[in-house]
């Protein structure tokens, strides 16, 4: 055991003096978090897009790029509560679609203001949370899981005919207009010189601000006291309850907080799409999001977000391939390829989970650890060869 | 003053009366054993106490207050703790985070709402665990991994954590269940150690007549849910009647 305890301050010491090591000391800090996730927010859609090259591999698009951010602040949310709660919720769908369908409702009826129209379906999806969470998680387990179900989906239901007058029913919320930014800026436009070439649209950068903000907040959150009692409730539940915390609220207070992210993001998707479908509400969002977060890593803060990545490029990038070519030749080998997609999402899911259950983050982070082994032993060469050195003068 | 009381303390399990009739009071500063055969009530009664469940009649008090009808978490605020009868730890978390939580709930309380506070700030809380990680002597293994450590550190940071709620009356669940001697001596050296630091009012469910013996100031036998005999280690040594019902009439 004192071996264990020795060997990270060994590494440290090891490591200390390269640059990797530095990096390592930087990596864990918040502003640092927060400040790379603003860089690649800013290079993504150009590299996704734009980028000669690269883009032209990957065959990304503007709105696509967005789209991924949007359920970004959805999954990093909703892994607030699978991943460091351990409660799995089926029913997310009640806070995106609904945060959806009151930001669209008051943009028709009230103003159109993107920003009140976010902070109106956040305002709706917390509230709701409440309720939900409140009855909910009266039972644990399984049950959890169904009764949200089947909350979320009673909502499906009224949304698709009792309230059709106001939710417009199967045909989705039509005519959502989005107004402008602080009344001048128009969101569709591309922002004008560098910007434009980097971010796009002013939708995108708007998109962006708040996906660092929901970032630097769950880092936060997961550097709080909540942080710790979160994952002390997924590893022991009854012990928490007997070192005197009340298990109940903070559940409650998880469930709310990643209801008020699928808020956010549900809010932005109508912005996004300026069009609710009635499917926002289906249970296969919820579904979604479960296999998104899964995917990427439950457990982990950005985890998450490279699943939404990879599902969100399946969905609508791999499913539009028509035939599977071996490349630089003409041989076809799957015809209608695109058609397969859900099956290939499928084999990467099943896959993932097999072989590395901490999703694509715990890959990331096993190449890192590599990296970490294969730099300190170069260092460790290069210092023996320097000391050689020196005792040969 | 007394600290803990029980009164006409009745738990029944459809037909079987696994707690009758108990009227159990421990003072302040008392060690208090509780032993009896297997299916004798100990552990209902102490499960009773921590209010994991309702009894079917009777009261406890604890400092002059009912604690029948609070949840278990407002017991554990008001003071009581409990320490488990296997490792009942947070095996993923640090053993520092172990002990931080349960100090969290003793510094701030069953809930709040610092959500967006960092807890490096929360300096208070750190400073107890630290000093529960002393008196425990895990604090050289404070960055362990709590599944990585041994069974019987499992067990001393079980007691750790019960430990770091600041208690007034200590609840242990058999602290030596299934451990090897030499960790059964470390765990007893631990307790009479921290009897004497923290000055700690405990409750001892424990199998191991040695121990018992060895560290109680007074003695309480259960047998079929109720009181037979209580007394210091001598008084129950000699008492024919716990001879009979305990061991068979096997000399103590």
């Amino acid at each position: 055991m004192s071996e264990k305890d020795a060997n990270p301050s060994a590494k440290d010491a090891l490591v200390g003096g390269t640059l990797f090591g530095r990096w390592e000391k930087l990596r864990g800090r918040e502003g640092t978090v927060v400040g790379i996730t603003a860089i690649l927010v800013a290079v993504f859609p150009y590299l996704f897009a734009r980028a000669p090259v690269v883009s032209g591999f990957l065959q990304g698009y503007q709105s696509l790029a967005t789209l991924i951010l949007i359920w970004g602040i959805f999954a990093i949310g909703f892994d607030l509560l699978l991943g460091y709660t351990g409660l799995l919720s089926f029913g997310h769908a009640a806070f995106w679609g609904g945060a959806a369908y009151a930001a669209g409702i008051v943009a028709k009826n009230v103003s159109g203001d993107p920003i009140v129209m976010v902070v109106s379906g956040t305002l709706f999806a917390v509230l709701l949370a409440w309720v939900l969470g409140f009855l909910s998680l009266r039972r644990g387990g399984i049950y959890f899981s169904i009764l949200t179900l089947a909350f979320a989906q009673m909502f499906y239901y009224m949304a698709a005919s009792p309230l059709a007058f106001l939710t417009n029913g199967e045909n989705g919320l039509t005519g959502v207009e989005v107004g402008s930014f602080l009344g001048v800026i128009h969101l569709e436009a591309d922002v004008p010189s560098i910007g434009g070439m980097l971010l796009g649209t002013w939708l995108y950068a708007f998109v962006g601000v708040f996906f660092v903000g929901a970032v630097a907040v769950a880092y936060r959150i997961l550097n709080s006291p909540y942080g710790m009692v979160f994952r002390a409730i997924r590893e022991n539940e009854q012990r928490a309850e007997f070192v005197g915390l009340n298990v109940w609220r903070y559940k409650l207070m998880a469930f709310i907080i990643s209801g008020g992210f699928a808020g956010v993001a549900g809010s932005l998707f109508t912005i996004h799409g300026a069009y609710v479908p009635l499917q926002s509400l289906f249970w296969t969002e919820s579904g979604d999001i479960v296999v998104m977060t899964v995917l990427g890593g439950a457990g982990s803060m950005f985890g998450p977000v490279l699943g939404v990545g990879l599902y969100l490029y399946i969905e609508n990038i791999v499913s539009t391939i028509q035939a599977l070519t071996i490349p630089f030749t003409g041989i076809v080998l799957v015809r209608d390829f695109g058609f397969y997609w859900h099956l290939l999402l499928g084999v990467v899911f099943v896959a993932v989970v097999w072989v590395v259950p901490d999703g694509l983050w715990g890959i990331l982070n096993r190449l890192r650890e590599l990296a970490v082994d294969l730099g300190s032993k170069a260092a460790k060469r290069l210092r023996a060869r320097s000391e050689n050195g020196g005792g040969g003068q | 003053m007394t600290l803990l009381e029980t009164e006409n303390l009745v738990k029944e399990f459809g037909g079987l009366v696994a707690t009758d009739d108990v009227n159990l009071t421990v003072e302040e500063d008392e060690r208090v054993s509780i032993i009896g055969p297997n299916g004798a009530g100990k552990s209902t009664l102490i499960n009773l106490i921590t209010r994991r469940l309702d009894p079917t009649s009777g009261d406890i008090r604890f400092k002059g207050e009912s604690i029948v009808g609070l949840e278990p978490h407002q017991v554990v605020q008001r003071g009581v703790s409990k320490s488990f009868q296997t490792a009942s730890i947070f095996p993923d978390l640090t053993v520092r985070e172990n002990a931080e939580i349960a100090a969290l709930a003793a510094e701030r309380g069953a809930f709040g709402f610092e959500f967006l506070r960092h807890r490096d700030s929360l300096t208070d809380v750190h400073g107890v665990a630290r000093d529960t990680l002393d008196s425990v002597g895990l604090l050289d293994r404070a960055d362990t991994i709590a599944t990585d450590l041994p069974y019987g550190d499992k067990r001393r940071l079980e007691i750790g954590i019960a430990l770091a709620s600041e208690p007034d009356l200590l609840l242990m669940d058999e602290p030596t269940a299934g451990m090897s001697p030499e960790e059964t001596k470390s765990t007893v050296d631990l307790i009479e150690r921290v009897k004497r630091d923290h000055g700690l009012t405990f409750v001892l469910v424990e199998h191991d007549m040695e121990i018992v013996f060895s560290i109680s100031d007074r003695i309480v036998v259960l047998s079929r849910g109720g009181i037979i005999a209580e007394g210091t280690p001598d008084e129950i040594r000699g008492n024919e009647a716990v001879q009979e019902a305990y061991l068979g009439g096997v000399e103590l």
